[in-house]
């Protein structure tokens, strides 16, 4: 099969439009999954039992049944009960759910595996848990979590490619449009894999600095 | 005794089936160091864990300077309960075996970041003060050290100068040398023997017999969950009433205790 470069020159500027739509749309998802992650295994860990099982609950629900699934069941689900929002906000909203849950999971275990005096010496000293977490715990957490994050990180960025199925108008949707108009499948799906694996390299490689940053000791912290 | 500053009442903690408190009761007056001697697993830990009601008890009560600082049975704290726990814990100071110093900050930002969070300490005053306990305990020159390159000794004195910097009325301490190679050790009981003469109430659980000897103003003698015999130091030791803690002197083979304060060594 011989590739047709013209198609690269022609879709080439419909395809980085959608490209940038995949960007905006994963970077809301990460900025709005990441702090309800957090809150989310904070909530796993309270004492209050409300709490905890709802935060149980929610991972649960999103980690163990397929994100099409979810997608489907926001988008066409919705709509029922008043609330219909544009596509791109609800594939915003599905990915920072799925996404958090995930997150959620990684960070308990962070916050597990700093040593349990860390936090009776926090209390004892007469902090709040908000304040020992915040303080004392998180921090000495993220050298543990951020591997795995950034893991969680790229396959939520896989899978926004699913949000083409509600009609966003990101990259994969673009591609399979391309595709439709020039029956070239070849030229329109290596452009896009390309973009992914670019965007991720992009994230991994940023999330490998910070790490660094992080795991040598830090600078002397502002309270 | 007549002044009751820190009072524990009919304290008893079961874990599980294990009833590892059976209502003991203890007070300290103000200024009076009492120290804890017992086999492991007898419970002395879990009374000094109660005190500050970091292992909250099923049953009893604490007090310090006649306020509440826990009751149980109760329900489910109320927000106000939790402020007024947090505020007591900021002025009890606790020193653990295994030093708990927070890894991820200096020597110095240890001492700061307590101050600055529970007390609302400005930076210039917290770093004012924690400079001034550091030196106290003798760590001027690691104001910069990040704990991983401290010894144990320097460890456990980052950790004192911690508490100190909150200025805690009461200090309740962990077998705080317990984790400690011996030579390093008696840097640390120095620490704690200087405390004493401030005139530091101090709850100290501890091995080292020597230094209940020379430091304590009463020794407290445990065993199964109870409080089996207390009092003065040279009294208790040399003379045991009960055949519990003479078996207990005699498993430490301490046959030849010192004879008095100033010839006590450490």
């Amino acid at each position: 099969m011989t590739l047709d470069l013209t198609i690269f020159v022609d879709y080439g500027p419909r395809i980085l439009l959608g490209f940038w739509m995949t960007i905006k749309i994963v970077v809301l998802a990460i900025a709005l999954g990441l702090p309800f992650g957090v809150v989310l295994a904070l909530a796993r860990r309270s004492r209050l039992r409300v709490l905890s099982w709802s935060a149980l609950a929610f991972i649960e629900i999103f980690r163990n049944t397929p994100f099409i699934i979810q997608v489907f069941l926001i988008y066409y689900v919705l709509p029922f009960y008043g609330l219909r929002l544009p596509a791109e906000q609800v594939g915003v909203l599905a990915l920072a759910a799925f996404g958090s849950a995930y997150f959620a999971e990684v960070i308990r275990g962070g916050i597990d595996a700093v040593p349990s005096g860390q936090l009776e010496s926090a209390r004892a000293i007469g902090m709040s848990d908000l304040q020992a977490m915040r303080h004392i715990v998180l921090p000495q957490s993220l050298a543990i979590i951020l591997p795995p994050l950034t893991n969680q990180m790229l396959s939520l960025i896989k899978e926004s490619a699913i949000l083409s199925t509600i009609t966003v108008q990101e990259m994969t949707m673009t591609a399979l449009r391309v595709q439709g108009e020039t029956f070239r499948p070849f030229e329109a799906f290596i452009m896009i894999a390309l973009l992914y694996w670019l965007l991720n390299e992009v994230v991994a490689i940023a999330m490998r600095a910070l790490e660094r940053r992080w795991t040598t000791k830090p600078v002397k912290g502002e309270a | 005794m007549a002044d009751k500053y820190l009072e524990l009442i009919g304290i008893t903690t079961r874990f599980g089936d294990v009833e590892a408190l059976k209502g003991v009761s203890l007070s300290v007056a103000r200024g009076e160091v009492v120290c804890i001697i017992g086999p492991s697993g007898c419970g002395k830990s879990t009374l000094l864990r109660a005190a500050n009601w970091l292992t909250s008890p099923n049953e009893g009560t604490v007090r310090l300077d006649c306020s509440v600082v826990g009751h149980a049975p109760q329900g489910r704290a109320t927000a106000a309960q939790i402020r007024a726990l947090n505020g007591h814990r900021a002025r009890i100071g606790m020193v653990f075996q295994q030093f708990n110093v927070w890894p991820h900050l200096t020597a110095l930002e240890n001492v700061v970041r307590a101050q600055m969070v529970v007390l609302r300490r400005d930076r210039s005053e917290a770093e004012a003060k924690a400079r001034q306990t550091l030196a106290d305990v003798g760590l001027s020159d690691k104001m910069d050290a990040w704990p991983e390159r401290l010894s144990g000794g320097q460890k456990q004195r980052l950790a004192i100068a911690r508490t100190l910097a909150m200025d805690p009325v009461l200090m309740l301490m962990d077998e705080p040398t317990s984790a400690l190679d011996p030579e390093l050790v008696a840097e640390v009981l120095a620490v704690l023997r200087r405390l004493a003469e401030i005139q530091m109430t101090m709850l100290i659980v501890t091995h080292e017999l020597g230094f209940a000897m020379r430091v304590a103003d009463r020794i407290v003698f445990m065993e199964a969950g109870g409080i089996v015999e207390q009092g003065p130091p040279q009294e208790l030791l040399s003379n045991p009433r009960t055949d519990r803690l003479k078996a207990f002197l005699d498993k430490l083979s301490l046959t030849k205790l010192p004879k008095d304060r100033e010839h006590a060594e450490i």
